[in-house]
């Protein structure tokens, strides 16, 4: 397992952000599904070891980050894409991309390759020289992805990743997330269901910092078929659905 | 997707981060407005300074620290703030390297523009003063504290933007830096310029002597104290940086911080933060030893007493008869002051006490001994020995030059020279008690009018004489049109008349006896 979480909590003030998150996530692609404020940021950051948790075990790579040699093994291996992606407008792309492989620490002879590689499967080559002062919000999008999947991460946590793409980039970009899963554990946290439906292997559902539904898209559409959900499409009706009982049972 | 030709990356593993860095590093981009203040400010100044070494070099230490330190400070600080700024905080923090070895990279690129560019200006006064200087060669001491002066600005500020990110750290830390060099250090000069260890240890001096480094070496005690006291401020601001991820992280505790930030990473906080703060203290505790000497500011702990020993030279001379000599240091002003000197020496020649050479002696000799500091083996200026000679020094006699030898107002500062030339032959030797700037004593009414005659005489411009209130002083009683009546009296004489009056009665005009109307 890649990932292995118990009772999770991570709390900011008297605010409960994640309460008592228990997962475990092999090679393959999870989608993190959940309305606004439900907790996906904060639980995919303590995933990418920037917040520690207030109370739990966490266990990454088979590794713990709470000691500073394990969190950097684990960050070694992973990759990550915020929500907001910041970047340095002056750096062209392929500086971005080779600043961050370097950060990761990656072997020197191995960088030239990797980062070409990464600019490739994002499909930025004609502007691997172009400044990102210059780059439209997609392409920033992009390169945010390219940075985050150059070291060939076994965790790749993305936060929103296919928020600004073109349709066509988009469908590129799942086939992408299906190819990397093949080997590594995706973690997507992500408001469009179609990318859970078209890219992900399994599906987590967050409401109010817990977990209230875990399993294959699939599943997650019965959910719907079955329940009171609603949307246009049958993953829509299923996430309404749960959330819907998620909301019932919370009152 | 599609394959395509990529911008060649280097191969080679070391400091490639630090190359991204150098290259986007918004330092680069302040190169030429640095370099703009620096021609405009310091390079100008230093270009007004005569072509003696230890005194253009002071440039180095002073004005350019003044246009490269608080731009230095904001420069770094807009760097390091720019994860908080550019929100790549996230990001950056779930990478391996370390935020010391990031930030290292990001103050290393900011260090390399904003010395490279310092090192220029160095390089630029340098080369000119090499083109002028007739003796000597570049100090290193003053590159090394002014290197060492942008280093620690540049910590200063990169420390501020680190803690405090924000756009408004880098015009604040600029401002701040400012401030702490410029009024603090200068307030300090002014209310205690000889006690004050603050202004000690701040590289900022007032002008120097125009012949500082000439007559004696100038001591490194006071720079290396300045290295280190800045240096010790650079490491324990480095230390400060190392250890603020630890604070971060202390949320639950102290104990937790050190934890999670890592035990060998707080000990190296804590060492750098101690050695800083050490060598820091240990610079002011030095500085508060100083005592002034002939070789400048000597620290008791790291002085070597050999220093204090004039360096030796043989003047440069021109004339025959009458020998005018300099420091070979200042042999471009030879051929002005053996003009200048030559028409009014022969105009004198013969007389009892008239000089038969002039030589260049160290300046602030009246500082100096006000100081209780004794000038080894070197004579005093004005007029002495036997046979007399004529003893001028750079400051009465030289420093109105202040910049090349060539393209200077020379009638002014040829007037002034021969007046001290003359005042110290028919004044006498200067009074006790008069101060630093009197190497000659006030003159007459009737000297004044015998050295107005005498300067008209060889076609010299009326020489200006100050008003001696004193008890009277020695002039009361006649007006300037009076001294210029008796001048114009005496001048009109045939020169052999002039030189067979001043032989008869020299004496009595030197013991101050004779009044204007004795005048012929």
């Amino acid at each position: 397992m890649n990932i292995e979480l118990s009772d999770i909590t991570r709390k900011f003030g008297r605010t409960v952000a994640v309460d008592g998150v228990s997962l475990d996530a092999g090679p393959g692609v999870l989608g993190l599904l959940g309305p606004n404020g439900a907790g996906k940021t904060s639980l995919l950051r303590m995933l990418a070891t920037i917040l520690p948790p207030s109370s739990g075990q966490l266990v990454l790579l088979g590794r713990d980050p709470a000691k500073p040699g394990g969190r950097r093994e684990i960050r070694r291996g992973l990759g990550y894409l915020p929500q907001n992606l910041g970047y340095y407008p002056s750096f062209t792309v392929v500086e971005f991309i080779e600043y961050f492989a370097l950060l990761k620490e990656m072997p020197p002879h191995l960088v030239p390759k990797a980062v070409a590689a990464a600019v490739e499967k994002v499909d930025l080559g004609p502007k691997a020289r172009a400044k990102l002062r210059t780059l439209s919000g997609g392409m920033l999008r992009r390169v945010g992805i390219a940075q985050a999947i150059v070291n060939e991460p076994e965790l790749l946590l993305l936060d929103e990743p296919t928020a600004g793409l073109d349709p066509e980039q988009r469908v590129a970009f799942r086939a992408l997330m299906r190819d990397l899963g093949q080997t590594a554990t995706v973690v997507v946290s992500t408001h469009l269901v179609e990318d859970v439906g078209a890219a992900c292997s399994e599906v987590a559902m967050m409401a109010s910092g817990k977990i209230v539904f875990r399993g294959t898209p699939r599943e997650l559409t019965a959910r719907g078929e079955a329940g009171q959900g609603v949307g246009d499409a049958p993953l829509e009706r299923g996430y309404s659905a749960i959330l819907a009982a998620a909301r019932t049972a919370a009152s | 997707m599609t394959a395509v030709a990529l911008p060649r990356l280097s191969r080679r593993r070391p400091a490639r981060v630090l190359r991204i860095e150098i290259r986007r590093s918004v330092a680069l981009w302040a190169v030429p407005l640095l370099l703009a203040l620096f021609y405009c400010d310091s390079f100008r100044t230093a270009a007004g300074f005569p072509p003696i070494w230890t005194v253009r070099s002071s440039v180095i230490t002073d004005n350019m620290i003044a246009d490269f330190g608080p731009l230095a400070a904001g420069l770094a600080a807009w760097v390091a703030s720019r994860e908080g700024r550019r929100k790549t905080g996230d990001l950056i923090a779930t990478t391996v390297r370390p935020a010391w070895a990031r930030q290292a990279s990001a103050l290393g690129a900011t260090l390399f523009w904003l010395l490279l560019a310092y090192l220029a200006g160095v390089a630029a006064i340098y080369i000119d003063t090499a083109m002028q200087a007739t003796w000597g060669g570049p100090p290193l001491w003053p590159v090394a504290a002014g290197v060492v002066e942008v280093v620690t600005f540049a910590v200063i500020g990169f420390t501020a933007g680190a803690l405090f990110p924000g756009r408004f750290t880098a015009p604040l830390a600029a401002i701040g830096t400012f401030l702490l060099a410029e009024i603090g250090f200068h307030a300090a000069l002014q209310v205690e310029p000889d006690r004050s260890t603050y202004a000690l240890l701040s590289t900022a001096t007032s002008v120097p002597l125009s012949d500082d480094g000439v007559f004696y070496r100038v001591a490194p005690d006071l720079a290396i104290t300045q290295v280190m006291f800045m240096a010790g401020i650079t490491v324990a601001l480095l230390g400060v940086l190392t250890l603020a991820p630890v604070f971060r992280l202390s949320y639950r505790g102290l104990l937790s911080g050190v934890s999670r930030a890592g035990r060998w990473l707080c000990v190296a906080g804590v060492a750098l933060l101690a050695v800083g703060a050490a060598a820091a203290a240990t610079g002011v505790a030095l500085a508060g030893t100083a005592k002034l000497s002939v070789s400048g500011w000597d620290i008791p702990a790291l002085h070597d007493a050999a220093s204090d020993q004039p360096v030796p030279y043989t003047p440069d001379c021109a004339g025959t008869s009458f020998q005018v000599c300099v420091h070979p240091a200042f042999s471009g002003f030879l051929a002005s002051a053996n003009a200048a000197l030559q028409p009014v020496a022969s105009e004198i020649a013969g007389l009892p006490g008239a000089p038969v050479r002039a030589e260049e002696v160290p300046s602030g000799e009246g500082v100096r001994a006000a100081q209780g500091i004794l000038l080894a083996g070197l004579p005093a200026a004005g007029l002495s020995g036997t046979p007399p000679v004529y003893r001028y020094n750079s400051d009465d006699g030289l420093a109105p030059f202040m910049g090349s030898p060539a393209g200077t107002d020379n009638a002014g500062w040829e007037a002034g020279f021969r007046q001290n030339f003359l005042t110290a032959f028919v004044a006498g030797p200067p009074r006790a008690g008069q101060g630093a700037d009197a190497s000659v004593a006030q003159p007459t009414a009737a000297q004044q009018a015998v050295i107005t005659a005498l300067m008209t005489a060889v076609g010299s411009a009326a020489p200006q004489f100050g008003e001696d209130m004193s008890n009277g002083g020695p002039t009361a009683g006649a007006t300037p049109a009076q001294i210029a009546a008796a001048a114009q009296r005496f001048a009109s004489l045939s020169p052999a008349a002039r030189h067979a009056w001043l032989a008869a009665h020299l004496a009595a005009l030197r013991a101050g006896t004779i009044t204007l109307a004795q005048l012929p």
